[in-house]
């Protein structure tokens, strides 16, 4: 179309006012469908799943990792971080299965919570601000420390928490990019 | 038509370059204002989001800012891109280079606090014998932290310090809650100094709102945003800086801007590239080093207020937050280190999840029973400039423009680890005697340049031979070139440098302005 024509069409159109534009409602992802891990192997989902819900379960109805989905959003997160993490991860999941089998014969998603208290014994030390120096107790501190915070952060958990708590709105000022 | 030739080239909008701007263009001088980042719009480009609307629930892009540990997903757009933005460092000893391209600088998210320096800095090598003093003394920009103060509108309580002098304050009347003022008295038994913060107050206090408009107001002051300069030019008859080179960042299309004088302001690390890059006012063969900044142990203590124990601790049992000026080696030595640290403290947090040792169930009920039991405090201690702490220019690593950027090489050393260990043993006692119970303590220090306070590499002096700037932030080789930022600082004590940038840099102003008025410039 030339331009001539082209303005004349936008002339032709009835004008709207920025109030009568319609404002539209849009759901995150997470909120109208199901991810498709890709990262982790299936015994590595398994085990980071059963993990998650043993760090932060569903208590008193308030949503847990699993109800959050705090095990895939890691996979996704995962499969876009450096190698070095990347690795901590890996590792510190096949230690997980490693030692599930040592003591008990059975993956890590297999075990009942007794069972798995043993595996998870690093998480009984204190902190401190030594790294570990042992793959598994490493992995452990990273994974609490993320899916607390992958919980914390979706919208199954806040819709619930800020229900009892105004402060707990996960709200916060976005900077936009500006080109 | 040929550009306009302004009077005032003036590189950088954060505290430093928006001081000079404010103080020249007041006095009628005609300035023109290059900043590397883009304008915004306060309140168009600034919403408010949950964070499970964010595409990484808030964990941010892995590896984006693999050196800007204050990044966060709502705050990504701010930071300067590694990408874009790449410099170097010895593998074993990563410094971290944090920046802001936006207008405003990083003035748009510091931390506020605006203590003055003292004469136990301008002068720290009579005190100490350490180092070099500074060319002026407190005395002489006094009158300028009489100033800023107002203008940042920062809130404090006088106390009368020689080493942390005071100010023109907006009055802090807060009270202190039981499990401060505990901690307070402990330090008082043991002559440890507290005060309340000394803070710049409102809802935003950046360059960008509390300086830029004054002097814009002037009508004086032209800003051109996205410029980020290649290197100064010099007029080959006369040998001064007749104005700057630079890239427009979107387009990439190459421009010059002409001025009879040049203030260079575009952050300590940023303002001594352009110079090294430029190839002037470095005939001292200084240009670049005495690198320092202030270390930080961040949570040095962590610590549970026993009583406030359960989930819902009683008004005025927790709350609030204060601050240990420097109190060692202020007369004579009585340290195994020079010079001293200060401590930012405050009760009435919870403490991370990670302090916990468990998970499930009984982590979530040890963070019920410890919400609002917290105590904490941080470490801020001075770092000795040292002429091995330095960049230079690294021509192999260059950024999107094609302009070569730093090799940035920064060790801390005995001096700040015995001081870093003394802190954390001194605050531990102090939790103690305070009847708080210790979960950790450290003396870890963040890595050099993650306090965002880096400062020297320009640095002043009376002898041209062993500083690149006199007392009036002057070059000593290229008279009409000035450096206004923290590059141009000799030392830093363990006080946060904003206030002292901003009145430097109305001292200089001043000081520009009367001698263009003379004819001298």
């Amino acid at each position: 179309m030339k331009r001539r024509g082209f303005v004349g069409a936008l002339a032709a159109l009835p004008t709207v006012a920025a109030q009568d534009f319609p404002k539209l409602e849009f759901a995150v992802p997470d909120f109208g469908a199901d991810p498709n891990p890709k990262f982790f192997s299936k015994p590595h989902l398994a085990a980071l799943k059963r993990l998650g819900d043993l760090i932060l379960p569903a208590i008193n109805g308030t949503p847990g990792a699993i109800e959050a989905r705090a095990p895939e959003f890691l996979d996704f997160l995962l499969g876009e971080s450096p190698a070095d993490r990347q690795k901590l991860y890996r590792d510190g999941l096949e230690a997980l299965n490693a030692q599930s089998r040592r003591k008990f014969a059975k993956a890590f998603a297999d075990l009942d919570a007794t069972e798995a208290d043993q595996v998870l014994a690093p998480m009984h030390k204190p902190w401190t601000y030594a790294d570990p120096v042992d793959p598994l107790a490493a992995f452990l501190r990273a994974a609490k420390a993320d899916v607390l915070t992958a919980t914390a952060n979706s919208r199954e958990w806040i819709s619930v928490v800020s229900q009892r708590n105004r402060n707990a709105s996960g709200t916060a000022i976005y900077w936009k990019p500006v080109e | 038509m040929p550009a306009t030739k302004y009077d005032v080239l003036i590189i950088g909008s954060g505290a430093s370059g928006a001081t000079a701007a404010r103080q020249l263009t007041k006095k009628g001088i005609k300035c023109l204002m290059l900043d590397a980042g883009p304008a915004f719009d306060y309140e168009k480009d600034r919403v408010l989001r949950p964070v499970y609307d964010l595409p990484y629930r808030g964990f941010g892009k892995p590896g984006r800012f693999p050196h800007v540990t204050q990044a966060n997903e709502f705050t990504a757009a701010l930071w300067a891109d590694e990408k874009q933005n790449p410099y170097s460092y010895p593998a074993n000893d990563p410094y971290y280079w944090v920046r802001i391209r936006r207008i405003g600088g990083k003035t748009l998210v510091w931390g506020r606090a605006s203590w003055r320096l003292s004469d136990y800095e301008f002068k720290a090598k009579d005190h100490d014998g350490f180092g070099d003093n500074w060319p002026l003394s407190y005395a002489d920009l006094a009158p300028y932290y009489d100033q800023a103060e107002p203008l940042l509108r920062v809130s404090g309580r006088k106390e009368g310090w020689p080493q942390l002098p005071d100010g023109i304050f907006l009055p802090d009347e807060s009270s202190d809650s039981q499990a401060t003022g505990r901690f307070i008295a402990s330090a008082k038994k043991r002559g440890i100094p507290t005060t309340k913060q000394r803070r710049a107050q409102g809802t935003l206090a950046s360059s960008a709102n509390l300086i830029l408009p004054d002097a814009l107001a002037t009508g004086n002051l032209t800003i051109v945003a996205n410029a980020v300069v290649r290197e100064l030019t010099v007029d080959k008859k006369t040998g001064l800086v007749d104005g700057a080179n630079f890239v427009d960042s979107h387009s990439k299309r190459e421009l010059h801007a002409k001025a009879r004088i040049v203030v260079v302001g575009a952050s300590c690390l940023e303002s001594t590239r352009i110079l090294l890059n430029s190839g002037v006012a470095n005939s001292s063969g200084v240009l670049g080093h005495y690198l320092f900044d202030q270390f930080y142990v961040k949570n040095t203590v962590q610590a549970i207020v026993p009583e406030a124990r359960g989930g819902r601790p009683a008004a005025g049992m927790v709350g609030g937050t204060g601050y240990i000026p420097r109190f060692t080696n202020l007369k004579g030595k009585n340290k195994d280190y020079i010079r001293g640290y200060a401590v930012d403290f405050g009760s009435g947090g919870t403490p991370d999840p990670k302090y916990f040792p468990a998970y499930g169930e009984e982590l979530q009920k040890a963070i019920a029973n410890h919400t609002g039991a917290g105590f904490n405090a941080t470490t801020m201690g001075s770092v000795l400039p040292r002429f091995e702490n330095h960049a230079a220019i690294d021509k192999r690593t260059v950024d999107a423009w094609g302009i070569a950027s730093l090799n940035i090489q920064a060790k801390y050393t005995d001096n700040e680890f015995k001081m870093a260990k003394d802190a954390m043993s001194t605050l531990a006692e102090l939790c103690e005697e305070s009847g708080f119970e210790l979960l950790e303590k450290h003396d870890k220090m963040v890595p050099p340049g993650e306090s965002i306070h880096e400062l020297g590499t320009c640095r002043m002096g009376d002898n041209p031979k062993t500083s690149v700037l006199n007392q009036w932030n002057q070059s000593h080789d290229v008279k009409n070139l000035f450096v206004v930022d923290g590059s141009s600082f000799v030392t830093g004590g363990s006080q946060n440098p904003t206030l002292t940038i901003t009145a430097l840099a109305m001292r200089a102003s001043d000081y520009m302005a009367e001698e263009m008025r003379k004819g001298n410039l």
